[in-house]
Parts: C-alpha cells; structure tokens; sequence
C-alpha cells in the first residue's frame, strides 16, 4: 500500500487560496469552488475575524492548511507553541493533511520570514528527517514539504534538490507538496531541468500540487504569485498529473490578486488542463476517494 | 560540507540578509548560471526581507507614519526599528510590538511625544485585531447581584479592548489616514480613547470622559468596583453621590458595547 492510500490522501480536485479581497464575497455567496487553502500561520488566533472568518469557511467548504513558517529545515529548536497551535488547526479543520516548506526561515531566534534554501547534504538531510518525524508525531496528521522557489545555491550541496526531496519524504515517511511554479523558477534561475525535476519525485508521496504565476525580473524569475499561469507551468503541470494521477491542486495567487472571476476562471483553466493531461474518466473526482499513482 | 556547517550556513545567510554578506563570506554562495553573482543572489533575499518588513509596519502604523511626516520618513523609521528589533517571531502581527518603546526612546522620532501616542494607538488596534475571545456577558448577573455586595464586586473587561489615553485626538487622525483623506492638524487636547472588537469583529474606537476612562483603567488593574470609584472620584474632584450617578449611566454604555467580560462577586 503506497504513501497516499495509508494516509488516506483524498483528490479534492481544483481549490484556490481564501485571500482577504475575496473573503466576503466567498462567506455570503459560496460560490462553486471544490476545497480553499489557507495560510496556517493566520488561523493561529484564540479569537478575531480571522479565527471566526474559517469557522464559516470550513462550514461550506474543504480547508487544508499551509504553513510557511515551521522552518523545517531551521537549527533553532523547533517551537513547541507553533506546533500546538498547528495541531489545534489541523484538529479543528479536521484537515485530511498539512503543509509547509522544505526550508529553513531565520537562525538565532530571528525570523526573516522568507523560505530560504537547505544546503542539499547529508546533514541536512538528517537534520529535517528527524525535524520532519517529530511535527508529523504532534500534529498526528500527514505532512506534506513543498519545494520551495529558490534565488541562491551553497556551494557544497552534495545532492540535486529533487534527490534530496524524495529521500526525506522516504525516510520521514511523509508526503510532497510538488509546485510545479516552483520547479520552473528555481530550475531558471539554477539552470536545471524542470522536466527531469518532476519526473523524478516519488508519484505515490505527492499530496498535493500548487501552480501560480511568476515575475521575470531580468537577472532571476521571482516567484510572486501575482499573474496567470505561465504556459511552460501548465506544461510542468500536466507532466506531473500523468505521472501522480488525479491529485488536490492549488492556485496560488497571493499578490496583485485579481477579482473573484478572474481568479475562478484560473481554477477553471486548471481543471480542464486537468482532465486534458488525465483523460475524461481518470480526471473525475469523487470526494474522499484514495487515488493511486500509476 | 562537514557536521555542524548547517548552523554555520544559516547564521551566515541570515546575517546577510539583515545586513550585507562579506566577500568572504559569500564564498559559500555559488554563481548563478545566468551570471548572478554570489552577493546579488544574497541581495534577492535582503531586498525582500526589506520590503515585505516595512510594508508590513507601515500597514499597521498608519497614524505613526503620519505623525513622523509621511511615507519617506516612516521608510526611514522602519529601517531602523528592524535593525534595533528584527522579527524574532513567526507571528507577523507581533512585528511592529516595540515600536511605541522605540519612538519613545529616539528623540528624532518623537521630538513632540505625538509619535509616541500614535504608535501606541496604533498598536492598541494591532493587539485588539485577534485577542481572545470571550464569552458573551451574562447580564443576570447585574440583576441577582445584591446591592452590598457591589463594592467588592470586580469588573473585568473584554480581552480585545484597550484604553489610549493621547495629548491630542490621533484617532481622528487615524480615521482619516485609513479613509484615504489628509488628515486636519488635531488640536492639542487631551484625548481618551477606548479601542474595543466588537462582537461583530469590527475594530471600534470612542473617545470618552475622563472620569470613566480612569474608572475603566482602575478596573482593568482589577481594583474591586468600589474602591476604584472612590478613588476615580476623589481624582476627579467630584462628590462620590454625583460621580455614583454617572457610574450608573456608563456602566449602560459599556454593556451595551460589551465592554464587560465578567463581573466577579
């Protein structure tokens, strides 16, 4: 029995982020939309519109969370509080898994909250395996890393980001967040082979998929979220969909974000490349169905 | 890369981003395949860090950044607190939490003590925006009170509401900086100002009477009901009858706001 199905990963097909702008139109006229992603970090609160704004999403909707400020990855000790909070998230979403990033986000108590990249080594390896086991031991949900966009490279990485990735989902035992915008802009800005990036992630640890839109600034591509969908993205992406099967996919759009419409219309467009890349019937969803990596 | 250079690694990035890599240092950066060198793939980071710190506090001063005198001082300002403060939190709502301090001990920020007061209204609606939750007030409990026992009786107030006391009413100010209007210049009189969420999640603001923000203050530090009124009188330099009449009529006032969390007998 592979990864997805003892973790009971459902397909909860196309979801989009639940973003400030969005919020009351989303709360009063639910409008047609499969699942929401939210922010972990902003649903911390023991009160506020925040924390009474999710309790009527969750309502209507499928919510899964996604942090980005675990700093899996971090030498600081892992924050005991952060975790309760996350798990009081996960527990009351009853959120079928969570996510955060394959990073670390500051050193010596100070949080520059950005995703900064691991040094791909043994080390650090080892580092975010045992990091990794321990969250997944508190929250007691499956935990998924995504790979994050990244501007910089060390020198003595030792391992390809993608080899690195599959060998701490293995080892840690928990699933991958695949963001195919990621892989195109780090594979831009890195000069590897995005292609060759997602052929090689482990199909049965993806729990998910993000595509999102991204800034060329000359020098490097930035990874914004603040357009459309980049056609060699989609490309990315129904690569990816051949490989994994039907799985939970999200648009991201954090930045310069559109209105409802436009931002519906994206998550349309990403349902048909969807079911173009898998073909009418594999591409049908059906909620809490496991699905199975071919 | 041997045991023990990942801590090395990530203090020496993190120190660049707050504040420039050495050459030597950025040694451990490899050159981008389209020719970035290792001090320009650093900058990606540092430029971010800038920018999404200060936006963020500009978002939640915005009175303090008009009492500094606008966006390019406020820029300047927010440079400096992040230098002097760098976030040490996950939470980015805690980011701006020692600015009222920081001003206050900067006289170039607060020549006049109004950035003082501005930043600490501002922050009042920063720490109100996802406090805690209480319960709604069980009003029954004003009725089968029986009236000896309300000297001792101690008030306490709605965890997401604070009290703001200024030289001069910022809040007019603020209110006129978030509706996207230059602001009048607010006149030097005291103000005192109860910031409060109300049961609809909205932020609210009022300015109120001197005595009841001094009564509202003495409960808050959670003096017993009597005690604080005499007190809160004998401040005031009323008759305790008379300033017993108008507890009466607050006491209306901040039920119907749902000020009161909890009355303890």
């Amino acid at each position: 029995m592979g990864w997805r199905q003892r973790s009971a990963i459902p397909d909860l097909g196309v979801g989009v982020g639940f973003r400030t702008p969005h919020v009351t139109h989303v709360l009063t006229q639910r409008p047609a939309m499969e699942w929401f992603e939210i922010i972990s970090e902003n649903y911390f609160a023991e009160g506020g519109i925040q924390r009474a704004n999710l309790e009527r999403l969750k309502s209507a909707y499928k919510v899964v969370p996604h942090g980005v400020s675990l700093s899996i990855g971090g030498t600081d000790a892992l924050d005991a509080g952060y975790l309760a909070r996350l798990r009081d998230l996960v527990q009351r979403l009853d959120a079928p898994w969570c996510s955060d990033h394959l990073c670390f986000t500051g050193w010596g108590g100070v949080d520059v909250h950005d995703l900064l990249p691991m040094p791909m080594t043994r080390e650090s390896l080892a580092h975010v395996v045992e990091r990794v086991k321990r969250v997944q031991g508190t929250i007691e949900r499956p935990f998924a890393l995504e790979n994050a966009s990244s501007y910089l490279e060390w020198r003595g990485s030792t391992m390809a980001e993608h080899e690195f990735l599959a060998e701490v989902a293995e080892r840690a035992d928990c699933g991958i967040l695949l963001d195919v915008n990621n892989v195109y802009v780090s594979a831009h800005n890195h000069g590897f082979d995005a292609r060759a990036y997602v052929d090689a992630i482990p199909a049965d640890r993806v729990a998910q998929i993000h595509v999102a839109g991204h800034t060329d600034k000359g020098a490097y591509l930035l990874d914004t979220h603040s357009a459309h969908v980049r056609d060699e993205v989609w490309d990315l992406y129904r690569r990816a969909l051949r490989r994994v099967g039907p799985t939970s996919t999200l648009v991201e759009w954090d930045e310069e974000i559109p209105a409802w419409d436009v931002l519906a219309a994206e998550a349309e467009r990403t349902r048909a490349v969807r079911a173009e890349a898998l073909g009418g019937a594999a591409a049908a969803r059906k909620e809490g169905e496991w699905v199975t990596a071919s | 890369m041997g045991d023990g250079q990942l801590e090395q690694l990530q203090r020496f990035v993190v120190d660049a981003i707050r504040g420039g890599p050495s050459p030597v240092e950025s040694s451990h950066v490899k050159e981008s395949a389209r020719g970035m060198t290792p001090a320009e793939r650093v900058e990606v980071y540092r430029e971010q860090f800038v920018l999404r710190h200060l936006k963020n506090l500009a978002d939640d001063y915005p009175t303090l950044a008009w009492a500094i005198g606008g966006a390019g001082a406020f820029a300047a300002l927010g440079t400096e607190y992040l230098g002097a403060h760098p976030p040490r939190t996950w939470d980015l709502q805690r980011l701006g939490a020692d600015m009222p301090r920081f001003v206050q001990s900067h006289a170039k920020w607060d020549s006049s003590a109004r950035a003082y007061d501005a930043a600490r209204l501002d922050w009042a609606f920063m720490e109100i925006f996802d406090a805690p939750d209480a319960p709604p007030f069980d009003t029954s409990v004003l009725a089968s009170t029986p009236e000896d026992r309300w000297p001792e009786a101690r008030i306490e107030l709605l965890p997401a509401l604070r009290l703001v006391a200024m030289q001069s009413p910022l809040h007019e100010v603020r209110d006129a900086v978030r509706g996207g209007k230059e602001p009048a210049e607010p006149p030097q009189a005291e103000a005192r100002v109860v910031v409060w969420r109300d049961r609809a999640c909205f932020l609210r603001h009022v300015a109120i009477d001197a005595g009841a923000f001094d009564l509202l203050t003495r409960l808050r530090a959670g003096d017993p009901l009597g005690p604080a009124c005499e007190a809160a009188a004998r401040a005031a330099g009323e008759d305790a009858a008379r300033f017993g009449e108008r507890v009466g009529a607050w006491f209306a006032q901040w039920t119907a706001n749902a000020w009161i969390a909890r009355v303890r007998v």
